[in-house]
């Protein structure tokens, strides 16, 4: 009886571990602030990252000219319709190109995104990404908590999961505020 | 301790003779290319028509384009295979032509360039996300690619690479050559 108790437990314990292990390519970050993001989106409707506040939100940059975006878009479209009603919020953000480039590259890959747009690309430098695309995860309080390494498969299982078990109040490393 | 794959005097000595150097070439690339179960090297010399052809469909102006023109580029991708941080330091890579160290054309150059023509923000941006970063940790299985920018009077170009290992910079040193790199010339037709 016992050792089933232990086998059980044990096999809640790996459970847990599973859910909680990173996916390839997400990196944890030290919980910095999310620096300010207020841009208008395609439609010239102004957004405010603060605004929505309360959830994790998915920030992600990208540009046409990029590769790995091409290929990474539809993948986050899927994951924005799988993800409907967790409360994640996605935040996609165009860095420094025209409407006429943003429209034809969203039509032919992922039409359903809005992007924000960095018509100057200086709010995605005020993020400091590793390059493009990057994508940074920020959690309900406005810090960085994860950022995606390269261009990732956010519609795969592995990915849906991790996303879809954020913790509401996520731990607080030792020394960060 | 240090990971040498060729001490660095006989490695130069090997660039300056032997017309490819660059480990070995187990698929056809368009350009240098070294590949082990550390990394992925892959550095593809482009045409300034090629070049002059991205800017221009970004809304480039002509006076940057013709700036743009006048400089040799090069495609640089690195993927750490690794379950080790890399690190990628430019200030630790050294180009040659003609047996004498040349500059590469970074940060600072450009934005002398753009300044002189007034080239508006936006242009500036999406130019800096397209050049290869000067400094990298590169995390188990990111890849990173950028371009290097050389003098638009260079032929063919040595270079000799320093990458450093671990998450303090402490471990293992590889060192990599390519040798020979020529810069792309358009073609008489274009």
């Amino acid at each position: 009886m016992n050792r089933a108790r232990g086998c059980l437990a044990l096999a809640c314990l790996l459970v847990n571990m599973a859910a909680w292990a990173l996916p390839p390519g997400i990196m944890p970050v030290a919980g910095r602030p999310a620096p300010a993001l207020q841009l208008n989106d395609f439609n010239g409707k102004p957004c405010n990252l603060a605004d929505t506040a309360g959830h994790w939100r998915f920030v992600h940059f990208w540009a046409s000219w990029c590769a790995p975006c091409r290929r990474e878009m539809p993948s986050i479209q899927q994951a924005m319709h799988r993800l409907a009603g967790s409360g994640i919020e996605f935040v996609v953000v165009n860095t420094a190109e025209s409407e006429d480039d943003v429209f034809t590259f969203l039509a032919s890959v992922a039409p359903e995104i809005l992007p924000l747009m960095d018509t100057d690309g200086l709010a995605t430098a005020a993020w400091q990404p590793r390059g493009l695309p990057a994508t940074f995860l920020v959690d309900p309080q406005g810090k960085i908590r994860y950022q995606a390494l390269g261009g990732r498969h956010w519609n795969e299982p592995v990915y849906l999961d991790f996303l879809r078990h954020l913790p509401v109040r996520p731990a607080t490393p030792a020394g960060n505020k | 301790m240090q990971l040498r794959i060729l001490p660095c005097r006989l490695l130069t000595a090997l660039l300056c003779l032997q017309p490819v150097f660059a480990g070995a070439l187990e698929r056809p690339v368009n350009g240098p290319y070294f590949e082990d179960d550390r990394m992925l090297v892959v550095l593809t010399p482009r045409t300034p028509a090629q070049m002059s052809a991205f800017y221009e469909a970004r809304g480039f102006p002509p006076a940057a384009l013709e700036r743009i023109r006048h400089t040799c580029f090069m495609t640089l991708r690195i993927e750490n295979r690794s379950r080790d941080v890399l690190w990628v330091d430019l200030g630790q890579w050294h180009f040659y032509a003609d047996g004498k160290e040349i500059p590469r054309l970074g940060e600072h150059y450009w934005q002398q360039q753009w300044d002189e023509i007034h080239l508006r923000q936006a242009s500036r941006s999406t130019f800096g996300w397209t050049q290869f970063p000067q400094l990298r940790d590169l995390q188990p299985e990111e890849p990173v690619g950028g371009n290097l920018v050389f003098p638009g009077n260079t032929r063919r170009i040595n270079i000799d690479a320093m990458l450093q290992t671990g998450a303090q910079r402490t471990g293992p040193v590889i060192h990599l050559g390519f040798g020979n790199v020529a810069c792309r010339q358009d073609s008489p037709a274009s």
